[in-house]
């Protein structure tokens, strides 16, 4: 077990961690950020977590799942949903890039559409490069921490 | 709804098809997860898939008679020079299929050898990716994004080395991925080296500024050198000597189909880089060379980098005919064999590619580029049955040690004689399709006036006649070992490597045709103003609206005459930004 310090900061600094880590991500299409520094970031924010409470925690103390502590973690089904979030991620990636050829432009064509008189927030642009990035994001959450989970506990 | 974009032809569609349809089976066969059946069939779907749209390209684009020679796609209708292009034009198309052919039989190949490896692991994803990186590679027209295919294809066979995790399989996939680590940095200090110095990485843009630097006020000089870093790059992928020592490890650690797609296909990415580079990109630039040391004088002078190319890469290929024939000999076992051999015939595509490089004569170097090419096709098959017949002698036996092999021609008479076939297209027996890569580029040498060249081709292909004899005489003949006795050769093995050996012999018999896309390609290759051109066509006559360009019939250039005149001339070498100038090509 780590110290009351690293805990206590662990508390703080990850949700600001993953807070800036969306927003990278949401505005990455026309800022700095994008998909990939936002998914790793995100994957800091795990890492984190992993650090000051143990591999088993995301299961235990979050999902309030029973660990067999025995197990390979590449059986384990946070890092099985590891896998299947960097599959749907590829897929939303591809997927997003074959759509403009369904309309007949070209392969991972972007546009964006601009919407004006939205509640909170007035003027809204939503970029499809957005679903690209959503993909990108998911395949770098992803992959990284598989590996992280499965090398971290070996 | 804003989309500036291109709305591309048909024949440009094509261009990418062949992409999207390995891109699609990868994620498709990840999506399916444990399901190793559903996960075949969609393999399956998506290589048959793919060699239709290779063939597709093949005749539309090339070989039809109202074909226009090359096809481009801008990805995401962003125009080149600032998009990433892709460029199908006879020599992509060339190598395409040739991949193409020796992918789906390897792809079959695998089914019946990895049930069982699959079915915890992600065999066919990255199968997939890997033949993505290599079309990729084959197609895209921009530099860097020929250096992140080079990564996605060299990502998949990492994997592929490492694949059965024993001690061996480790320590062989440490150096390949060592080597090809610090390969992939020095690509990127070449890549980045020829942005700072020309401004653009678009392979057409590029070859365009280096044909007139003065025009766009460049100094070319330094990218000779960094067009040797490149080659260094591109003779590891190839395995040229000196840089052949990660060969045999590797090839022997990887699964038997996936050393097949390696030596068919990954090799040829190799050489299809050093084509393409020096001769369409790199060819027209003013360059002199002039290479000398104090004490010993003029080694190389010249006025074009082909000049210093030609004479590096003439080295690496009659060192690599050498090193791979002699090496070949001694071998144990049948991978350590064809791996030897795969060098050394790599040196045998290499030279007329320096021979090419090095001559001035159009012809010649025409007639150079075509031998290569259609050696590059025997390898593929050859060289990729082969390795196949060892993966199906592995499945059978157990085993590819020569020592622990003999007498399989009795026990299983359609898969010696499919490696029979092999082994002679690899000698160049006519009318294997062996014989007419060997001929070619004896032609080429001896047009060349080159009676070095002669000799040392000659003793290269005694070395190929003995070696192959050896692993023949080893494994196939003789008494039956107890490996041997009861070994049972896998149907459908030998159905692909039977189909694979009518493939070499339909294609040594009708050679025909063979030729006329192997010219095509090498016509193509050595074009480089109908590459520019089919790249950018505004761009070669000035006064074409940027807007107005339909990318799709961007080839041949027939469009092109319509603007001229249509707007002021505009000064050449003005901007960074060159849409705003033109005509520097006659």
């Amino acid at each position: 077990m780590t110290t009351v310090i690293m805990r206590t900061t662990a508390r703080i600094v990850v949700p600001i961690v993953l807070i800036v880590a969306i927003s990278l991500l949401i505005e990455g299409h026309n800022l700095p950020g994008g998909g990939f520094i936002a998914g790793v970031l995100t994957s800091t924010a795990f890492v984190i977590v992993y650090i000051a409470f143990g591999l088993d925690f995301l299961e235990r103390g979050v999902l309030g799942r029973d660990v067999d502590p025995g197990k390979t973690p590449s059986r384990d089904r946070v890092v099985v949903a590891y896998r299947r979030l960097f599959t749907v991620g590829l897929a939303i990636a591809v997927g997003s890039g074959l759509v403009p050829l369904a309309l007949d432009h070209p392969f991972l064509s972007q546009s964006y559409i601009v919407l004006e008189g939205v509640p909170l927030y007035h003027h809204l642009e939503i970029a499809s490069a957005l679903a690209f990035d959503l993909g990108v994001y998911c395949v770098v959450i992803g992959g990284l921490l598989t590996i992280i989970s499965v090398v971290g506990a070996e | 709804m804003v989309l500036q974009t291109l709305s591309p032809g048909a024949e440009s569609t094509l261009v990418i098809a062949p992409m999207l349809i390995v891109l699609v089976a990868a994620v498709g066969t990840l999506l399916l997860g444990t399901r190793p059946r559903a996960r075949a069939g969609v393999s399956l779907a998506g290589g048959a898939a793919y060699l239709v749209a290779v063939a597709a390209i093949d005749w539309y684009v090339v070989l039809a008679p109202d074909a226009p020679g090359a096809a481009t796609y801008q990805v995401g209708g962003l125009p080149a020079p600032f998009g990433i292009t892709l460029v199908a034009d006879g020599l992509s198309a060339f190598m395409l299929t040739m991949v193409a052919v020796i992918g789906v039989a390897s792809l079959i190949f695998s089914i019946r050898v990895l049930p069982e490896l699959d079915r915890r692991s992600y065999y066919f994803p990255l199968f997939h990716f890997l033949a993505l990186g290599v079309t990729g590679a084959f197609l895209t027209g921009d530099l860097f994004n020929l250096f992140v295919w080079f990564e996605v294809m060299l990502m998949a066979s990492y994997i592929f080395v490492a694949y059965y995790g024993g001690p061996q399989h480790t320590r062989a996939a440490f150096w390949y991925v060592a080597l090809n680590l610090l390969a992939s940095a020095v690509f990127l200090l070449g890549v980045g080296g020829i942005y700072a110095t020309t401004g653009t990485l678009n392979m057409a843009d590029l070859a365009r500024r280096l044909a007139a630097p003065a025009a766009y006020g460049i100094d070319p000089g330094p990218v000779v050198g960094l067009l040797g870093l490149l080659l260094s790059v591109f003779a590891i992928k190839a395995g040229l000597v000196p840089f052949q020592f990660w060969i045999p490890t590797a090839y022997r650690a990887a699964p038997p189909p996936i050393t097949a797609l390696l030596a068919g296909a990954t090799k040829k990415v190799g050489i299809y880089a050093i084509i393409r580079l020096s001769f369409t990109v790199f060819a027209d630039a003013q360059i002199s060379v002039n290479l000398a040391i104090p004490a010993v004088g003029t080694i190389l002078a010249g006025d074009s980098p082909l000049a210093f190319i030609g004479a590096v890469l003439f080295v690496m290929g009659t060192a690599s005919i050498l090193v791979g024939g002699l090496g070949a000999v001694g071998r144990d076992s049948l991978e350590g064999v064809l791996a030897y051999s795969s060098i050394g015939q790599v040196g045998f595509i290499a030279v007329p590619v320096a021979i090419a490089a090095t001559t001035t004569v159009p012809d010649i170097r025409h007639i150079a580029i075509v031998a290569a090419l259609v050696y590059a096709l025997n390898h593929a098959l050859a060289k990729g049955m082969l390795f196949l017949a060892v993966g199906a002698v592995r499945t059978a036996t157990g085993t590819s040690r020569l020592a622990d092999l003999g007498g399989l021609a009795s026990r299983s008479p359609l898969l010696a004689g499919a490696f029979f076939i092999g082994s002679l297209a690899l000698v160049g027996i006519p009318p294997l399709s062996g014989f007419f890569g060997k001929f070619l580029v004896f032609d080429a040498a001896a047009q060349a006036g080159s009676m070095s060249v002669l000799v040392l081709l000659l003793a290269g292909s005694l070395l190929t006649i003995a070696y192959a004899t050896r692993a023949w005489n080893r494994s196939f003949w003789g008494q039956r070992t107890p490996a041997v006795e009861d070994a049972v050769a896998d149907p459908v093995q030998v159905a692909v490597l039977l189909a694979l050996a009518v493939t070499i012999v339909a294609v040594g018999i009708g050679f025909e045709p063979i030729y006329r896309f192997a010219d095509a390609a090498a016509t193509a290759a050595l074009d480089t103003d109908g590459y520019v051109d089919a790249v950018d066509p505004n761009q070669t006559v000035s006064g074409v609206d940027g807007g107005n360009v339909d990318a799709g019939a961007g080839a041949g250039g027939g469009g092109g005459e319509t603007g001229m005149g249509t707007e002021p001339e505009t000064e050449p070498g003005t901007g960074t930004i060159n849409t705003s100038d033109g005509g520097e090509l006659p």
